[in-house]
């Protein structure tokens, strides 16, 4: 919320081949609905255009012969041209849309599905907001261009070709007099267009300035409180807000001019009309009747060339969006399924191997600097290093979040990379280090969607981590509604609900990145040591400990420190060698029961 | 709906431009009506044969000269009203302006930064349209309906009262559809929440769900919103498809109906032909501002909500504010007492923190963030707080510039309960570098000297020296492009977090005030960064009142009097030598600083 203020879209082009014809694709399979609903929107325009010739027809007939039963006819036909026009339109209006929606829906879906393929460096690099943008506002965007924009512009069209074909056929040397105004029209209305959109982007940029002050004052009022500052504030805001209410002033005076040039334009025509018509009139090519159909089409004329400005806005609006999106969908895959995946021997044990790993989030500057390890399955490990030293990248490496640069990781002998990444994580479960929870209920947060996992296996899974006896207590159990990130859940709690999910989907290799969580109490802190315990049986585990009760669970502990092993061995080996480890457990350990977490200030 | 009198004052102060413009609203009304009157004696004058093309020119031209004095006056209307409106627009953000920089920080705990700037932005916008667009649009419709009206009853009873009656059906179709639109777009917008909540659940927790392999069932899951999403849409649509149509179809039946009864009128020779023009003439004239009147109903309704959202704000009074009678403070000296001061949680925080370790499980004291707090730190002497994190470190130093009030005991600054000093002298005498350090979107110059008087005056030049040497800014000058004229924020540079605080630091040894807070300044600065700015600090120090909250012993260790905070009181208390000697938490303290060390090196 806070950026986005400033995020003033510089509109370029209306029309840009390429996107339209990738954009058509999505259109592509609805071309029938599509054609319909052109079909319809012809026949509408077609018949909105009826109705001041019926005029025409009534007074040179019946109203001027003063025969009253000629005027029942054709008042049937009007009245059937209006209920035709409202049909049409209204039918046009629902399909087209129910169209704009459709291919909403499946490029939604198609950006979605995208997007979460993407590796997690995409999702470093790009914030969620801005990925949410795209899958939310650029795609409206690309709704309005199809309902809004590229129809509509060719319903204009048939309006004024009909319109201006209709005058011909009825009265040439009249609609030449009509026609005349229509090139002052466009041209008064271009320059509106060109005024009106510099003008508009000034207004938007001083805007953008306003909010953007506006939002660091908010964020800052303290510091401008404490310091004294609220005048000078104020002063500057005032001059922003000055700035904003000229740039407006001007967009008023531009539109304020121009509403009034087009009915003088109007009335120019209706003026013209009737020196010239009447005239006509008298020297008998033209009738009353056609004068007055005159008036009524010019002025409908109008309504297409003034339509063209907004049309241009929704066509430029369209295309930048188009271009987000597709960049989006431009993003190539990083961590990609092999064309020939290999399966895991079954069945699954465990193994895992680092074989020279070099890896860094930007390849120049390496986390992991040649590391190589061997796992046995079953053993239960603890990875423990300082802040930085590259406990989570190790990890997150095995679960392929990303790719290593140079060596490889085996899982039970086979190379990750020629695993479906699918296969490989039914296998490898991570419980990351903040607790993520999802809105939805406890289960959907247990199981996710996952149906193949049973109820009853799903609370065999919560009870062995100790959540069942909380989640039974809450209202509802386990249907007990959970708030976006869990809110209306304590931080002990979303940690045993993240274990029981691991546990629900009962993988070979469990990989838990334990971050201290300081502000659980000494009770809720039993329960998780105890439900660690569980579920490091059984199967490997890697856990990232940086608490003493989590390291007395494991079998080996492995000291990582900038990027390289420096240490490998049981706690009492480790201790004995008074090494690194011995100091580390120093600090971070041995005044453990004191509320504060130790953080020694790194570098 | 009551809200909107808030804007009387606004609109009472602009009553001349207003006025003006409403006289403009009616002659330019009058004149459009007067189009189609011109119209129809030309078309009858044809219609007699006897007319000369002389006299066809002179209607010719008065219909365009009508069309000019509607078209003058019609802009002079829009300049002064929809000018009005822009001017009012400007004095409530304004107000609103000034309002935001005198509430309290107990506010900004209520009210999230995206709400408040929703109200400044849409709230306002909408306010702004109604007084703008709306009011014009409804005095124009309004006039125009009322000239034309009196035009028609003239010409025939019978054929005015269809057009006055049935031209309005329109706008009422239009209220109620757009009525009904709004409901169902309630339940659009809040699918559309569910789906944009689905994505950035999906996409911040894609970690897990990529470590249990659940991309396809989530993307069912989003498919099946979606899907949920254009069926609510498409029912919006059947509605929002039909207005335009309706609106078409209604006013095309009055037409209908005029030509029907208007040509058996002309053909019984009741009225003559070119009343019939005319009359066709006023339903193109009136179709648009009919509508607009129906727009401009929903207007009122937002406008009213939204204006209301406003009044919320504007006539919110700061929790802090200076007494009506302060007492006058010309020369701080700076000492700085505590007595008794106590402060409890906020409802909110307890309600999301049942189980903060933080709280005292002393039942008399539950609630309460830290309690009788007495400490008196005289005048040119330092005092350094420690404590856990959460034990209301910042909070306690918050108090004497009254960033908030205490809910038990008193503040004293110089001998003077604080609360009955002027804000601005107080906050002119306590100079704070706080933890997190806020910087504007201004040059570096500018943030430093945001506490001078006169940043102009030439004797600031050098305490700007001074101040970013002892703060040791100065090393990281060069790394600037543009020195201390360099841009800071998203144009500019973004600062480390070691780069604020020395910032920070320089801006407040910059103020020169009496009492200098230091709050966990120096955490994101290295050891010897630290060492080089406590060794310049020093001299800072020597001639006021300091108060210094930090985690590291070396930053603490020669403070004159050092107190240890834990679970909500003052446990330990004196200089740095007799804590040691205690061997309670401070010393423990001490000894990890120690190991932790080692380890680094």
């Amino acid at each position: 919320m806070s950026r986005g203020f400033d995020d003033d879209v510089i509109l370029g082009k209306a029309y840009d081949g390429r996107l339209v014809r990738r954009l058509a694709v999505f259109v592509v399979p609805y071309w029938r609905r599509l054609a319909l609903a052109i079909a319809l929107l012809v026949g509408a325009t077609l018949a909105e255009i009826v109705p001041p010739l019926l005029v025409q027809r009534a007074i040179d007939g019946p109203i001027s012969a003063g025969r009253l039963e000629g005027l029942t006819p054709l008042f049937a036909l009007y009245a059937g041209a209006l209920l035709v026009t409202f049909v049409l339109r209204y039918s046009h209006n629902y399909i087209i849309n129910s169209i704009g929606q459709t291919v909403m829906q499946d490029m939604r879906v198609k950006l979605f599905r995208h997007i979460q393929r993407m590796s997690l460096s995409f999702f470093d690099r790009n914030p969620v907001g801005r990925l949410l943008t795209r899958i939310t506002n650029d795609v409206d965007a690309l709704n309005e261009f199809l309902t809004q924009g590229l129809v509509l512009i060719l319903g204009d069209l048939v309006t004024l070709v009909g319109i201006v074909a209709i005058m011909f056929a009825l009265n040439w040397r009249l609609a030449l007099i009509s026609v005349a105004t229509l090139p002052v029209l466009m041209l008064i209305v271009a320059l509106y267009q060109r005024l009106m959109r510099a003008t508009y982007r000034l207004v938007r940029q001083r805007l953008a300035l306003i909010n953007a002050y506006l939002n660091e004052q908010i964020g800052g009022v303290l510091v401008t409180q404490l310091f004294g500052r609220e005048r000078a504030s104020k002063a500057h805001f005032h001059t922003l807000s000055e700035d904003y209410l000229a740039a407006n002033t001007r967009s008023l005076l531009i539109f304020a001019i121009f509403i009034p040039a087009v009915q003088l334009i109007a009335a120019i025509a209706t003026a013209a009309l009737l020196y010239g018509g009447g005239q006509g009139v008298l020297a008998g090519w033209a009738t009353l009747g056609m004068l007055t159909a005159f008036v009524l089409y010019t002025e409908r004329a109008f309504q297409p060339i003034r339509n063209l400005a907004e049309r241009y806005t929704v066509l430029q609006a369209a295309m930048a969006s188009a271009e987000r999106i597709f960049g989006v969908l431009d993003s190539p895959e990083e961590v990609r399924d092999p064309e020939h995946p290999v399966a895991l021997p079954t069945p699954v044990r465990g193994a895992i191997t680092f074989d020279k790993v070099v890896f860094g989030y930007d390849p120049d500057e390496p986390v992991l600097k040649g590391i190589s390890l061997h796992i046995p399955a079953g053993q239960a490990v603890a990875i423990v290093g300082a802040t930085g030293a590259g406990k989570s990248s190790l990890v997150g490496l095995i679960a392929r979040f990303y790719d290593v640069q140079q060596g490889r990781i085996t899982l039970d002998g086979v190379d990750i990379r020629q695993l479906r990444q699918r296969d490989l994580r039914r296998h490898v479960a991570a419980v990351p280090q903040d607790p993520v929870c999802f809105s939805g209920t406890i289960a959907s947060n247990i199981r996710l969607h996952n149906d193949a996992i049973s109820d009853a296996h799903m609370r065999w899974a919560a009870e062995t981590v100790n959540a069942a006896s909380f989640i039974e207590r809450l209202p509802g159990g386990y249907d007990h509604e959970v708030r976006e990130r869990g809110a209306n859940l304590s931080l002990g709690q979303r940690q045993l609900l993240a274990f029981a999910r691991a546990l629900a989907f009962n993988p070979a290799v469990l990989l838990v990145l334990d971050e201290a969580t300081s502000s659980v109490d000494t009770a809720t802190e039993a329960l998780i040591q105890q439900a660690l315990e569980r579920m490091l049986r059984g199967r490997t585990s890697i856990i990232i400990a940086h608490r003493l009760s989590t390291i007395r669970h494991v079998d080996r502990i492995i000291v990582l420190h900038q990027g390289r092993v420096v240490e490998d061995g049981s706690h009492a080996a480790l201790m004995a060698r008074r090494g690194y480890y011995y100091r580390l457990y120093q600090l971070q350990f041995a005044e453990q029961g004191e509320a504060q977490p130790v953080g020694p200030e790194q570098r | 709906m009551a809200n909107l009198r808030h804007l009387l004052p606004y609109l009472a102060r602009y009553r001349w431009p207003l006025l003006a413009g409403l006289l403009c609203a009616v002659i330019g009304a009058s004149a459009s009506a007067l189009g189609p009157y011109v119209l129809r004696l030309a078309v009858d004058e044809l219609a007699s044969g006897r007319i000369v093309p002389a006299s066809l020119l002179r209607f010719a031209g008065l219909i365009i000269v009508a069309a000019l004095a509607d078209g003058i006056f019609k802009f002079l209307q829009r300049m002064l009203i929809g000018g009005t409106a822009y001017r009012i627009e400007f004095d409530l953000r304004a107000a609103l302006f000034d309002r935001f920089l005198r509430l309290d920080q107990g506010f900004y705990a209520r009210h999230h930064t995206g709400d408040l700037m929703a109200r400044a932005t849409n709230d306002l916008g909408v306010v702004r349209q109604f007084l703008g667009p709306g009011l014009n649009g409804t005095a124009t419709a309004l006039l125009t309906f009322a000239a034309a009206a009196v035009l028609m009853l003239t010409i025939n009873r019978t054929l005015a009262l269809i057009v006055l009656l049935l031209l309005p059906l329109s706008t009422l179709v239009f209220v109620l559809v757009g009525r009904r639109m709004r409901q169902v777009f309630t339940s659009v917008q809040d699918q559309f929440g569910v789906i944009s909540t689905r994505a950035q659940e999906h996409f911040s927790g894609i970690r897990t769900i990529k470590a249990y392999a659940q991309e396809e069932a989530e993307l069912a899951v989003f498919a099946e919103d979606n899907r949920r999403y254009r069926e609510l849409n498409l029912r919006y649509v059947l509605l929002s498809g039909a207005l335009w149509p309706s609106m078409a179809l209604c006013l095309g039946a009055v037409a209908a109906l005029v030509l029907l009864v208007g040509g058996r009128l002309v053909a019984s020779g009741a009225i003559s032909i070119g009343a019939l023009v005319q009359f066709n003439a006023y339903l193109g004239l009136l179709s648009f501002p009919m509508i607009m009147l129906g727009w401009m109903v929903s207007l009122y309704q937002q406008a009213a909500a939204s204006m209301g959202r406003l009044v919320e704000v504007l006539h919110q009074q700061p929790a802090i504010a200076s007494p009506p009678q302060p007492i006058a403070l010309p020369a701080p000296r700076g000492a700085v007492e505590y007595r008794g001061v106590g402060v409890r949680f906020s409802a909110e925080a307890l309600q999301a923190d049942s189980d903060d370790p933080g709280s005292p499980a002393n039942e008399r004291h539950a609630g309460w963030m830290f309690y009788d707090v007495s400490f008196s730190v005289p005048a040119g002497r330092s005092l350094a707080i420690v404590g856990a994190t959460g034990a209301g470190k910042t909070t306690l130093v918050n108090l004497l510039a009254r960033v908030r009030d205490p809910d038990a005991g008193t503040v004293l600054l110089d001998g003077n309960d604080v609360r009955r000093l002027a804000l601005a002298d107080l906050r002119r005498a306590v100079g704070y570098v706080p933890q997190e350090t806020f910087l504007f979107s201004v040059p570096l110059r500018d943030n430093l000297t945001l506490g001078v008087d006169d940043p102009a005056d030439p004797a600031v030049a050098a305490r700007l020296q001074y101040a970013v040497a002892v703060s040791r800014l100065v090393n990281d000058l060069g790394q600037f492009p543009d020195g201390l004229a360099t841009m800071v924020g998203e144009r500019g540079v973004t600062l480390s977090g070691g780069q604020k605080q020395r910032a920070a630091i320089a801006r407040a040894v910059l103020r020169d005030p009496a009492v200098l807070v230091l709050d966990d300044a120096l955490s994101s600065v290295d050891t010897h960064t630290a060492a080089q700015i406590l060794a310049g600090l020093r001299d800072v120090l020597r001639r006021r009142t300091s108060i210094i909250i930090a985690q590291r012993i070396a930053t603490v260790r020669e403070a004159d009097q050092i107190i240890v905070l834990h679970e909500g009181r003052i446990v330990e208390r004196g200089s740095h030598a007799e804590l040691l000697r205690l061997g309670g938490r401070y010393a423990a303290m001490y000894r990890r600083e120690l190991l932790a060390a080692e380890l680094t090196d």
